[in-house]
């Protein structure tokens, strides 16, 4: 009689390799690379920064409808406040800010700067938290009673900590938590602008230097997330609903040239009062509580009669892009906000001046536009119109930043028609502030900030420096299913091979076994040490990264063994993703 | 010791094998030896690999048997109750080789769980060739596992009668 009995463990084990077989398969079709899991986690940063924006902005209405009694805009709460309410309100603010900032200074005495730019570009990527949080509530007392600031830097920052916090969680390196903070600040700009493309191209081009792919891809996924989440939760739209400008004659170029050249001379001076402000306030030596009130105070004398000064100067942008406006008041506006933001600035009010020199932009391009359209109606048919492009050249300017000055504008507005002098003038005003001057919106404070902690934060071009240790690695005796198990549970592609001193050995290639995994019969004879690959490549900890960048370039892989020379020993692994990363940022010029 | 034959066939080629590889292998074994009496693991893997290494793919005789006897040690190398599959990855084989060899009853004990190995298959293979490796590993192991082999191989008669089992074996 024939026997048809079956080994109870043998079909066990069949079917466990059957099953490891078929978890391998739909894994590998299912894997995600290095590059795709950063982008989830650009996603998860894109979400929390808009969280966070939200709930800043949220705060600071909060904040302000506590001090002023009125749920309205900045300007017209202002407005209708008495002359003393004028005063009092973003005098106390200023004073509430100060309080913020010395108080919270005894909780954050040791850490360090809480810019989340020098963080990406200078530092380790860990924006401190405390120090953050205090910044940012300081913020919110600076703008909420008025002050002539922007609320985008405080909402930037907060989204470049919840980035760094993930990061930080996450034990990421120090090139993947630089990227996941620039995601984080990517956010924090589309969020405060509904401005993903700009949001990306900000930091990409102000804060990264490269629009290499490696970058901006999570910036351009962290971007679109904030500001899907933003508009689902708030319905929020373009930020400047304009009327439909269009170029109505070639011979409206010539203007727009001047009007390039008037704002990349104008920015600088801009700038360069600003700073002068701040040195102005400084000089004066007063208690940092004091400052900030007597910023505030200067804020508010300004409003008793000009209430315009008050706030970022979005709606007296949004009048200006609507028009007509009446340019002897306009002139006037312009000439106290000017005065309102360097009172703001200057004392060190927490908040930023991007909106603000949106603000400048705007008004400089419809003066110069309704001057123009004066003497030559046909050279300047609608002021309007130089508004905008006004705010896109200023922004170019200011920033240093053409390409994102010009998407800005266009995303901020959705008017394509005027896309021709916008990027004219754009790229005009841009080479004339960097001929006028060395310095742009931020890369004085990144200056200043990295002469004052001049440690070095790039990689130092060791492969040690971008090492991650523990590599998943199995011994020389692990069978062939233990192999198949390790595969299924650690994403990788190699398995490095160590015996037990630790030394390496060569790695097994799941490309190697996959043929193989549904064959029981070897799951208990092969072991690691019959199919490792003794030549798998290996580099040094103090090779440099030049070296690794060859040998990535040599064979396939995600991963290279970093082996310690002397003794053959298994010190970690360099991933592809990080060298990528780090040579990205090695590439980027210092901020002109 | 009972009879034996060598056959010095060229082998198949490097490159243009990987379908073909383990069906020339069983085929025609660099080294067959039936009936070979030994009285322990290291004694059968000694006396076949001698006659494995007459061949010009061995190409540092001493080294193979040094890396068959120390993976030997290493882990188990048996795929069945009364088959062991000696095998090692190494410099000293040009192309892969196998040696097969059956031992006269009662067997020789290659580890606890096997006490009665007969049957002897001897793989060695270049360092460079892991998906050859394999290959020829995973070919032997599952020829071994189908019914009525490893009976018909302990009882056959004749180097022919064998050496057609195998092949035959290889071919389903």
């Amino acid at each position: 009689m024939k026997n048809t009995a079956i080994d109870p463990a043998m079909e066990l084990l069949r079917r466990l390799q059957r099953l490891l077989r078929w978890r391998l398969w739909v894994r590998e079709k299912l894997q995600l690379s290095d590059w795709q899991v950063t982008l989830l986690w650009a996603a998860l940063a894109g979400f929390l920064g808009a969280m966070a924006s939200m709930i800043f902005s949220a705060l600071a209405e909060g904040v302000h409808e506590l001090l002023t009694g009125s749920s309205a805009g900045v300007v017209e709460s202002m407005r209708h406040l008495p002359w003393w309410g004028c005063l009092l309100v973003p005098t106390l603010g200023g004073a509430a800010a100060g309080l913020v900032l010395l108080y919270g200074s005894r909780l954050t005495r040791s850490q360090s700067s809480t810019d989340y730019m020098e963080a990406i570009v200078i530092g380790n990527g860990r924006v401190p938290v405390r120090a953050s949080l205090v910044k940012s509530t300081a913020a919110l007392f600076s703008i909420g009673s008025g002050g002539s600031i922007g609320r985008e830097g405080p909402m930037v920052q907060l989204s470049a900590v919840a980035a760094s916090l993930v990061g930080r969680w996450r034990l990421f390196t120090g090139p993947q938590l630089r990227l996941l903070v620039a995601c984080g600040a990517s956010a924090g700009i589309a969020s405060a602008y509904n401005a993903p493309i700009a949001g990306s191209f900000f930091v990409a081009e102000i804060i990264l230097g490269s629009i290499a792919m490696e970058s901006l891809g999570p910036l351009v996924v962290s971007a679109v997330v904030a500001t899907l989440t933003i508009r689902v939760l708030t319905a929020a739209q373009v930020m400047y609903r304009v009327p439909e400008f269009q170029l109505y004659s070639p011979w409206e170029m010539g203007p727009y040239v001047v009007l390039g050249l008037f704002s990349g001379t104008l920015a600088p001076l801009f700038l360069r009062s600003l700073k002068q402000s701040e040195e102005f306030f400084l000089s004066l030596r007063l208690p940092i509580v004091a400052r900030l009130a007597l910023g505030g105070l200067a804020v508010g004398v300004i409003a008793i009669n000009v209430p315009q000064v008050c706030g970022n100067g979005y709606s007296v942008v949004v009048q200006i892009l609507n028009g007509p406006v009446v340019w002897k008041v306009l002139l006037g506006v312009v000439a106290c906000k000017w005065l309102a933001t360097m009172a703001s600035f200057g004392s060190g009010a927490p908040g930023g001046v991007f909106t603000p020199s949106l603000f400048m932009g705007a008004s400089a391009g419809y003066l110069f536009g309704g001057a123009v359209h004066a003497v030559w109606p046909a050279g300047a048919v609608n002021p309007g119109a130089f508004a905008l492009v006004g705010m896109g050249a200023f922004l170019s300017a200011a920033s240093r930043a053409p390409i994102m000055a010009v998407i800005m504008l266009f995303e901020m507005t959705l008017s394509y028609d005027i896309i021709l002098p916008l990027m004219l003038c754009s790229v005009i005003a841009y080479y004339t502030a960097k001929g006028l001057a060395g310095e742009s919106l931020y890369s004085a404070s990144l200056r200043r900030k990295a002469a004052a902690e001049p440690e070095p934060v790039l990689p130092t071009g060791r492969v040690a420096d971008l090492m991650r240790a523990d590599p998943p690695t199995i011994p020389a005796a692990a069978r062939f299913a233990e192999i198949a198990q390790t595969f299924l549970s650690v994403r990788v592609n190699n398995l490095y091979v160590r015996d037990d001193e630790g030394r390496f050995l060569g790695a097994v290639s799941l490309h190697d076994i996959k043929p193989y995994l549904g064959q029981p019969e070897l799951a208990e004879l092969v072991i690691a040490r019959d199919i490792l690959r003794e030549d798998f490549p290996r580099i040094g900890p103090d090779q440099t990264l030049s070296d690794a960048l060859g040998m990535f370039l040599g064979f396939t892989a995600e991963r290279i063994p970093v082996v310690a020379p002397g003794t053959g020993r298994l010190l970690g692994s360099l991933a592809k993703g990080d060298l990528l990363l780090a040579l990205v940022e090695k590439r980027r010029k210092p901020v002109a | 010791m009972g009879r034996a034959r060598t056959c010095f066939a060229a082998g198949p080629g490097y490159g243009d094998r990987d379908v073909d590889l383990p069906t020339q292998l069983l085929a025609q074994p660099d080294a067959l030896m039936l009936d070979l009496a030994a009285n322990s693991r290291e004694s059968a893997i000694i006396a076949l690999h001698a006659r494995l290494a007459l061949s010009p793919a061995v190409t540092d005789a001493p080294k193979f048997l040094h890396g068959l006897l120390e993976r030997a040690m290493m882990a188990p190398v048996c795929v069945a109750p009364d088959v062991a599959l000696p095998h090692a990855r190494t410099d000293a084989v040009s192309r892969v080789v196998l040696g097969v060899a059956r031992i006269t009853a009662p067997g020789v004990g290659f580890d606890a769980e096997h006490p009665h190995v007969r049957l002897v298959f001897m793989v060695g293979t270049p360092k460079s060739q892991v998906e050859e490796y394999l290959l020829a590993v995973a070919a032997i192991s599952r020829l071994l596992k189908a019914e009525g082999v490893r009976a018909g191989l302990l009882a056959a008669r004749t180097e022919a009668e064998f050496t057609a089992l195998l092949a035959r074996g290889a071919r389903r």
